[in-house]
């Protein structure tokens, strides 16, 4: 018998996220209102971003400020998917911002985007690729720490530009607003109703699942160490980069997952899903949250989001003042956010643990 | 016994600067050797260099009669180089035994070890390394919560789960209590002849407790090579040392 952290047994975690998802998944039963359930989505999609920044930053060490770009492509990648299911290619092949903007044909980038499934593919698959590459540049130069962050934030900043300036392919300032909800397998996802929050839900819960597995498989256990020390890591005979490219991506592609659920939920796709604040406004639901903990990050995201609504429209001008405040708190004096505290709380909690799952045989016996 | 080790004429140099100067070094399979030297003689980059950590200026290092000469530091560390720093260095947020499974990288593809748990791997190689250097009793503790010589331990029994034929110790027992660098040399008296070793050192009465052969490093070159009498009272050794009562004070 050892005596062990609650926080830290792996069945107890799994017991909370299916206790957590569970419950989140019968609200929409108990009430029928479809602005609230609108709401609960973009909620889904927040904490999807706050989970591939708990990902890649607090497990895989790399501070990246640029999510928002496999957000923001994916958004658009989506929002030309939706505006080409509204499309007529007889009548009415081109859409109207294209011929404000004096385009007379359908430019060539937009020509995938009549076939529904192309245009999902490439939705998710341009920014994963292009987080590969990126992912290529800096981490085969071993460039780390806040030289990453900067790296990302400035990429982002392109990448808001380009969207901002190419106005006839993109809508500039305006954005993307598909006339019609995505239709999936016949089915119409209405932004507003329950069938939305469950997609959004959905998504996130697999994604969650998904990525808690992941981290503890060897290849999770690998990234934190690599975290912790890319040199010794290095000499024990891994190649960083090659593993921090791949982590990197992962979290691009949750990130991108979340841009394509995202313009389902709102049917609309401006610069702003490219916005800087936004990108770091991620990183803030996370560190809040715990960004060593992929519960707390999304936690994070829910609550802060929840907060900002809840505290009404005569503080949203100073919510990035509380925000920014809150932020420095966390950074200075619980490091760890709020899945920290519960860490610490939990460690008062007399919990014993047989010697049982995987630990038996290993070293016991031989103890002296 | 074969050479597995052979540094040929190995040189590093900024700009005018040689730290390393045509060292010549050749250690031999299963051997324990100390590299001794006063500070800046060059003793961590030749680590470093042999290590891949740092690129030679010239010359070509050689392992088990293959030319690692320039190569990246995993690729090294593959063909079986293992290495302790100087400033120990563990996975701080993870827990002892996550240090040890992260040490058997028998496979290192990332996507190999997505389908793998961790817990299961190298289990009979973590018993045979707790055996040695011990710490049985803090297999569930954080790395950053170990004392300075358990932390010593742990990234030998790192190195040693890599199960390398090659180890290079820089320092093993710097910041040792002399309790603890006597339970290290123990360790290091079982390793050799089963794994190749070589060790910087500074402290004497540690090096008289391990070493075979010494090699006595002075600016980039050796200076002297031998057991340790004979290195001891070698003229050329006590002229790099004048004014001292030879190299063990000086070190």
């Amino acid at each position: 018998m050892r005596r062990v952290n609650l926080y830290h047994d792996k069945r107890a975690q799994w017991a909370v996220y299916v206790v957590f998802f569970g419950i989140l998944a019968i609200i929409p039963l108990s009430m029928d209102d479809p602005f609230t359930m609108n709401q609960y989505s973009r909620y889904g999609v927040f904490a999807m971003l706050a989970l591939s920044v708990s990902l890649v930053w607090g497990f895989g060490g790399i501070l990246s400020l640029g999510q928002g770009i496999a957000f923001g492509m994916a958004a658009y990648g989506m929002g030309a998917t939706m505006q080409m299911q509204y499309q007529d290619p007889v009548n009415d092949p081109i859409p109207s911002f294209m011929l404000t903007n004096e385009l007379e044909v359908l430019p060539t980038i937009w020509e995938p985007f009549w076939h529904t499934h192309l245009g999902l593919i490439l939705a998710i698959g341009i920014p994963v690729l292009f987080f590969v590459i990126f992912g290529i540049l800096m981490f085969q130069a071993r460039i780390a720490g806040a030289f990453v962050a900067i790296m990302t934030l400035a990429m982002l900043g392109a990448w808001y530009n380009m969207a901002y300036d190419m106005q006839p392919y993109t809508a500039g300032f305006n954005g993307i607003s598909p006339p019609s909800a995505f239709v999936a397998f016949g089915v119409e996802v209405d932004p507003y109703s329950n069938l939305i929050y469950w997609v959004s839900l959905g998504v996130l819960c697999v994604l969650t699942l998904a990525t808690k597995a992941l981290l503890q498989t060897k290849f999770g256990t690998i990234v934190q160490a690599i975290r912790d020390d890319p040199e010794r890591a290095r000499f024990l005979g891994y190649n960083v980069a090659y593993y921090q490219i791949v982590l990197f991506a992962l979290a691009g592609l949750i990130a991108a997952l979340a841009g394509l659920v995202w313009v389902m939920i709102t049917q609309f796709v401006s610069p702003t899903s490219l916005d800087i604040f936004f990108s770091i406004t991620m990183v803030i639901w996370a560190a809040v949250g715990g960004r060593m903990s992929l519960f707390g990050a999304i936690f994070g995201a829910m609550f802060i989001n929840a907060a900002q609504s809840y505290v009404g429209d005569e503080f949203q001008a100073t919510w990035f003042i509380i925000l920014g405040a809150v932020f420095i708190i966390v950074v200075r004096f619980a490091p760890k956010g709020l899945a920290g505290l519960f860490e610490y709380v939990f460690g008062f909690i007399p919990y014993r643990v047989r010697g049982t799952s995987g630990a038996r045989g290993d070293a016991h016996s031989a103890s002296e | 016994m074969a050479v597995i080790l052979d540094l040929q004429d190995v040189t590093k140099a900024y700009d005018e600067y040689k730290v390393v100067d045509g060292f010549n070094f050749q250690v031999e399979e299963g051997e324990l050797r100390c590299l001794l030297g006063p500070n800046g003689a060059g003793k961590t980059t030749t680590i470093d260099l042999i290590t891949g950590r740092q690129k030679a200026t010239s010359g070509t290092i050689m392992f088990k009669g293959r030319d690692i000469t320039g190569q990246r530091e995993d690729k090294i560390a593959k063909q079986g180089v293992g290495r302790k720093f100087q400033v120990p260095a563990v996975f701080k947020e993870l827990t002892v035994r996550e240090n040890f499974q992260v040490a058997f990288s028998k496979n290192t593809d990332p996507f190999h070890n997505m389908i793998r748990l961790g817990r299961r791997d190298g289990r009979e190689r973590l018993r045979q390394v707790v055996e040695i250097v011990g710490l049985q009793e803090r297999l569930e503790e954080q790395g950053g919560n170990l004392s300075h010589g358990e932390t010593q331990w742990l990234e030998i029994g790192m190195v040693l789960t890599q199960n390398p034929q090659l180890l290079l110790m820089d320092e093993p027992t710097a910041g040792m209590t002399e309790q603890e660098t006597q339970q290290t040399s123990e360790i290091f008296n079982r390793l050799k002849g089963e794994h190749t070793l070589v060790v910087v050192e500074h402290d004497m009465a540690f090096v008289r407790e391990i070493a075979d052969v010494i090699t006595l490093m002075h600016l980039g070159k050796t200076l002297a090579e031998g057991p340790m009498e004979i290195v001891e009272n070698d003229p050329k050794v006590r002229e790099v040392y004048l004014g001292t009562e030879g190299i063990t004070d000086a070190a």
